[in-house]
């Protein structure tokens, strides 16, 4: 919304810089996006009289003129009486009448903002010197009006800007609307006004046209039959009045002076009758919209019957734009008799359009529902000055006034009165009365306000307040409709004194220590650790596109789909973070980088994890690392990965655990993964499942473009945490006495797992009282054959005694049998 | 050899063969097409048509036994061993190598500095209902301020969170009883929120907010300057100029948004003013709607992005970079 400068000081001071208002609206009232210099657009524009007007020989509407600036223009060619020589091809170009003069050097208004503006300059026109040039109101950037000049309306000497004679030296301030959605008031000149003069202090006086209720609508000059009003559902419509206009001439113009304070805001001047029902909605926030009457009673059978009411299935309505619409039962209806004559708020029908043949006017003034205006809106694409201040919740006492005003502006095109004014207002509103006391004031706000201050602050936007004691009442004055509980009148307090002025306080508050949750600790030490690891950490979208799920071998209908996604990215919630990484990878190969791994610590929302006791659908908290060489590295990608992870988990205090998956699992989290390149992963110590650990399916390489040597993982985070909280302390003083090494090399069939020869070392381990480690040293298979060679050191540490060799050989013994046993192993 | 003969015999090939796709290359299949300007014109149509599904029912056989070749070539491992058949211990990649996201860090860094002023940290849903996205917080229905939310939904209409406050009905609940004990409720939710729009150098679709929430039996708005300027001070580690404008959101009355002056160490000079967050007292309704009585107690909340912060501590331009996963932008981080 833009807000002339100049149109506010007709109705309060400003006796601050423009600068220093904008900071002060800025603080106290809303933000502002852009101050505009509109004066700089016209500065060099001057008041000119044309003294004589020539055919120009040799040409059909060519004109040569001379003009009389007053002597003020310098530096510029004049004949002898002084005066400057212009060729001018307007038909309604003649001695005697003032004009806007644009001088050489100047700007061509209308193309200011422009990538290249038109300078004018002094040229030979048939060989004819003219100077600048005299403006179209299209060039002056004021209206559509390119047939003829502008002339000034104005008694004028020549030689006066045209800017300070139509007020158009002013500053335009473009208001950020959003903030003000609950401002109705403010979407007029004067409630914007009326805040102007509040926030510095002045007191506001709205004019008496607009403050009454029960306005007078002057004689009534004919006698044409009052049309009726219903509103059929009090909810669409608060309240609806109209009024019959006679005798009103289309072709008649607003004064220029109205025509540039409705340009200047963006609004198109049209004819008197239609800039009469803008410059009020401009100044009031009250639209009004006009029905030709004769067409409105053909229309509705020969009576002028008009109802508001809801849209019917199917019924249609041709718009004054020629669309035709289909009508829900959500839009709101204005109808003549049975037939839709307006969509109401947003636009009027064709068939009670004005049109040259015109010859009485319904001018309407009335409230609707935002609710059903919004969807309407949006439903039919409809966006104008006014549906922006309908949908924003006019008051409904203020219908009255403005179309009273509405009446007596018209007469001056020469619309009369020839009706009486019709309506129908099913519940009127009744002010209330809001009484608080100071000491919660200032509680809220944390300020030191007196009673008879705060009294006067909302006495300056005309409250009606009074003060008792330590209580103050307030009477909001009706347009102000966003006004019902206490934080109401508290904001406006705050806000009209500003904000800035209160001291800021810290809360008093007890010494009990807060600390980050358990879980952000966690995740905290998983992220530097991995970091640590060498890997990355990346935040990928929560969103995939289905494409994503179907290459990580994941079912669609396992994610919560979005339906109004701006983009086919964007299509499903993830079931698990490893898709959203593998579609990471190629890109970073791509960019020369061949050894890396990427992890995130982020949620996924599967399906499968259904709702939680909220009726949400269930978070998954995940951890997933993939880590990938674009050189092929030795051995399986698997170990790389299993490496990282087993130093994640160390590095947690866990003793992880790989077990073999037997056949293809169903979880999400495993689709992705080749399951015979795969383990699940446990935590030793607390017996707590983790997640999955492995090489990718071929095709989920190939969908993902990625390198050979390509792993990863995928754990749950919250399994991870309560693994950690479950730990105990393992730790056992140190011995004082040597320990003792053995390495054995066990020759087993290539179908027994490392696991098994561990596991049979430490079951045979478990009878003796000896503390142990068991570390690899060499895993070997020879080509072509089907058994491995896997050496192991065990590392015996007694607690009360040193080890004899007899002791030693007695537990190796024990020990290699017991392998021998599960793996039927030879030792080497 | 008849089309069906050969067919069959083809078949039998591929299902044998450890090169199938070197079938569809065989001579027969040559002849077949070679034959075709012998024959009388009325047979080379259906005699063509014959070949192409012979050709379709090859193609479609060469791919499955391809699949079955590839599955049968996976080589199960030892998943238990710590590496591979004949090779060495792997090792971790180069610690200097590693990088935390700039997102994390700063969220571990805003919320350490509230957890030390004694709010406790909630991270926010990513999945979220109607009622506290909207409902819970005085917005209702069809309401206006929706339309600035620019909400995605799901089929089932779920929102993906266009704010951390999709938290403060749930923190409020909770903090009740403490609160009615004579306590206080001071708690941040941070995390990941969504709007649905285009994605350029200044707006994604995905980014990070933390909110915070204070209610207390004689909270102010003064508090919540304070409160507001004593984080920015610890943030900048300096003492800090504010500015506030009135700002609209349903869920606060009064509503304000929060300035800084531009930090020295952003290289601020005076009167340059940086707008931080959003934040007011909390909308009585609000209270209500998580059974706190706005009679007795009354609280003030904020909220605001992360990637700003971010993006002026390091001058990062571009919005995008946060989630591309790019390498190039994380390593700058180490």
């Amino acid at each position: 919304m833009i807000i002339s400068v100049n149109w506010l000081k007709q109705l309060t001071d400003i006796d601050i810089p423009v600068s220093e208002l904008a900071t002060l609206i800025g603080a106290r009232l809303v933000e502002i996006e852009e101050v505009i210099d509109l004066g700089f657009k016209y500065k060099d524009v001057v008041i000119a009289k044309v003294v004589t007007c020539e055919k120009l020989e040799g040409s059909d509407h060519l004109n040569v003129t001379k003009l009389d600036d007053g002597g003020k223009t310098p530096d510029i060619e004049r004949d002898g009486a002084g005066l400057i020589q212009v060729v001018c091809g307007a038909p309604n170009v003649r001695a005697g009448i003032l004009v806007a003069w644009l001088p050489p050097g100047s700007i061509v208004p209308e193309t200011h903002g422009d990538a290249e503006p038109f300078v004018l300059g002094s040229r030979k026109l048939r060989g004819v010197m003219s100077n600048g040039m005299i403006a179209s109101s299209r060039e002056l950037g004021l209206t559509d009006e390119h047939d003829g000049i502008l002339e000034i309306d104005k008694d004028l000497a020549p030689g006066e800007s045209f800017a300070k004679a139509y007020e158009l030296d002013d500053y335009l301030l473009d208001i950020e609307n959003k903030s003000l959605t609950h401002r109705p008031d403010c979407f007029g000149v004067i409630g914007f006004a009326r805040e102007v003069a509040a926030i510095q202090g002045k007191p506001f006086k709205t004019p008496d046209w607009l403050a009454g209720l029960t306005p007078d609508f002057g004689d009534r000059f004919g006698d044409v039959l009052t049309p009726q009003v219903a509103i059929d559902d009090p909810s669409l419509s608060a309240r609806y009045q109209a009024v019959v206009l006679s005798e009103s001439d289309g072709s008649v113009k607003s004064p220029l002076q109205m025509q540039t304070y409705l340009a200047r805001v963006g609004v198109r001047p049209i004819s008197a009758v239609v800039d009469v029902t803008n410059y009020l909605m401009l100044a009031t926030g009250q639209p009004l919209h006009a029905f030709d009457y004769d067409k409105l009673v053909r229309v509705g059978g020969g009576k002028a019957e008009i109802h508001v009411r809801a849209g019917k299935d199917k019924e249609k309505l041709e718009l004054l734009d020629g669309r035709e619409i289909e009508l829900d039962q959500g839009d709101i209806v204005i109808a003549a008799g049975e037939t839709a004559i307006g969509l109401a708020g947003a636009m009027g029908g064709a068939n009670t359009a004005i049109d040259d043949n015109t010859k009485n006017i319904i001018i309407e003034s009335a409230t609707f529902n935002l609710y059903n205006l919004r969807a309407t809106q949006m439903r039919h694409g409809i966006f104008s000055e006014a549906i922006t201040r309908f949908t924003k919740g006019q008051p409904a006492d203020l219908t009255a006034p403005v179309l009273a005003e509405a009446v007596r502006l018209m007469a001056n095109a020469g619309g009369k009165r020839v009706s009486d004014v019709a309506e129908s207002y099913p519940a009127p509103v009744t002010p209330s009365t809001i009484t608080i006391s100071i000491e919660k004031i200032n509680g809220v706000l944390g300020s030191t306000f007196t009673a008879e201050q705060v009294a006067q602050v909302l006495g300056n936007v005309e409250f009606e307040t009074s003060v008792n004691g330590n209580l103050v009442s307030f009477t909001a004055p009706y347009w102000r409709a966003d006004i019902h509980i206490d934080e109401d009148v508290i904001e406006e307090i705050g806000r009209l004194s500003g904000f800035d002025e209160i001291t800021p306080t810290l809360p008093k508050r007890d010494f009990t220590a807060v600390r980050i949750s358990h879980f952000d600790q966690i995740r905290a030490d998983i992220r530097r650790s991995l970091v640590r690891a060498g890997a990355n950490e990346v935040l990928t979208y929560s969103f995939v596109h289905g494409n994503d799920l179907l290459k990580a071998g994941q079912k669609p209908e396992d994610s919560y789909r979005i339906t109004n996604s701006i983009s086919p990215q964007l299509q499903y919630y993830r079931q698990t973070l490893t898709p959203s990484l593998l579609g990471a990878v190629h890109g970073n190969i791509k960019h020369g980088y061949d050894n890396f791994a990427l992890f995130e610590v982020n949620k996924a929302h599967p399906r499968q994890h259904g709702m939680t006791d909220e009726n949400v659908p269930a978070e998954a908290d995940m951890l997933a690392l993939v880590v990938a060489s674009k050189k092929l590295d030795e051995g399986a990608p698997y170990y790389q990965a299993k490496k990282m992870l087993d130093y994640l988990g160390t590095s947690l205090g866990l003793d992880l655990m790989y077990v073999p998956f037997e056949s293809e699992s169903n979880y999400p989290a495993a689709a992705p993964f080749e399951y015979r390149r795969s383990a699940m992963v446990t935590d030793r110590k607390t017996d707590t499942s983790l997640g999955i650990v492995g090489e990718y399916k071929k095709s989920v390489v190939r969908g993902f473009k990625l390198p050979e040597y390509s792993a990863g993982f995928e754990i749950g985070s919250v399994p991870l945490l309560d693994a950690i909280q479950k730990l105990t302390s393992s730790y056992r003083p140190l011995s004082r006495y040597p320990s003792t090494e053995r390495d054995v090399c066990f020759k087993v069939s290539q179908s027994i797992h490392y696991s098994q020869i561990v596991d049979s070392i430490e079951q045979a381990l478990k009878v003796t009282d000896l503390e142990s480690t068991i570390l690899p040293v060499d895993i070997y298979q020879a080509e072509e054959t089907d058994t491995k060679n896997i050496t192991v050191r065990i590392r015996l540490t007694p607690h009360d005694r040193t080890l004899t060799s007899n002791e030693v050989s007695t537990v190796m013994t024990q020990v290699i049998a017991q392998v021998i046993l599960v793996t039927d192993a030879v030792v080497v | 050899m008849n089309i069906d003969q050969l067919r069959s015999e083809l078949l039998e090939r591929i299902s044998t063969t450890d090169q199938p796709r070197e079938v569809l290359k065989a001579e027969e299949i040559k002849q077949l097409y070679a034959v075709i300007p012998t024959l009388d014109p009325s047979e080379r149509g259906p005699h063509g048509k014959a070949v192409n599904e012979l050709k379709l029912a090859l193609e479609s056989a060469v791919a499955e036994r391809e699949a079955a070749l590839e599955d049968d070539a996976i080589m199960p491992l030892d998943v238990t061993a710590p590496w591979d058949v004949n090779t060495r211990a792997p090792h971790l990649l180069p610690t200097e190598q590693g990088t935390q996201h700039p997102l994390t860090r700063e969220l571990e860094n805003v919320i350490d500095i509230f957890t030390r002023m004694g709010f406790e940290a909630i991270e926010s849903r990513q999945i979220d209902d109607d009622e506290h996205m909207f409902g819970s917080l005085n917005f209702p229905e069809n309401h206006p301020a929706r339309d600035g939310y620019d909400t995605f939904r799901t089929e089932e209409g779920f929102i993906p969170p266009a704010h951390t406050s999709t938290m403060q009905n749930r923190i409020l609940k909770d903090g009740k009883a403490k609160l009615e004990a004579g306590g206080q409720i001071a708690a941040v939710s941070y995390g990941r929120v969504f709007r649905n729009e285009d994605v350029d150098a200044t707006h994604e679709h995905t980014f990070y907010q933390c909110e915070g929430v204070f209610v207390s039996r004689d909270a102010t708005l003064g508090n919540m300057l304070g409160t507001l300027r004593s984080f920015f001070e610890v943030y900048y580690g300096q003492k800090l100029k504010i500015k506030t404008q009135p700002a609209y959101f349903p869920f606060v009355e009064p509503g304000l948004e929060f300035a800084i002056e531009k930090p020295a160490a952003l290289g601020g000079k005076p009167g340059e003013w940086l707008e931080m967050l959003g934040c007011g007292m909390i909308h009585p309704n609000v209270l209500k709607s998580a059974g706190i009585d706005p009679t007795v107690y009354r609280g003030f909340a904020w909220g605001g992005g992360i990637e700003r912060l971010v993006m002026l501590k390091y001058g990062i331009e571009d919005l995008r970079h946060f989630e591309s996963a790019k390498l190039q932008f994380l390593r700058k981080f180490a």
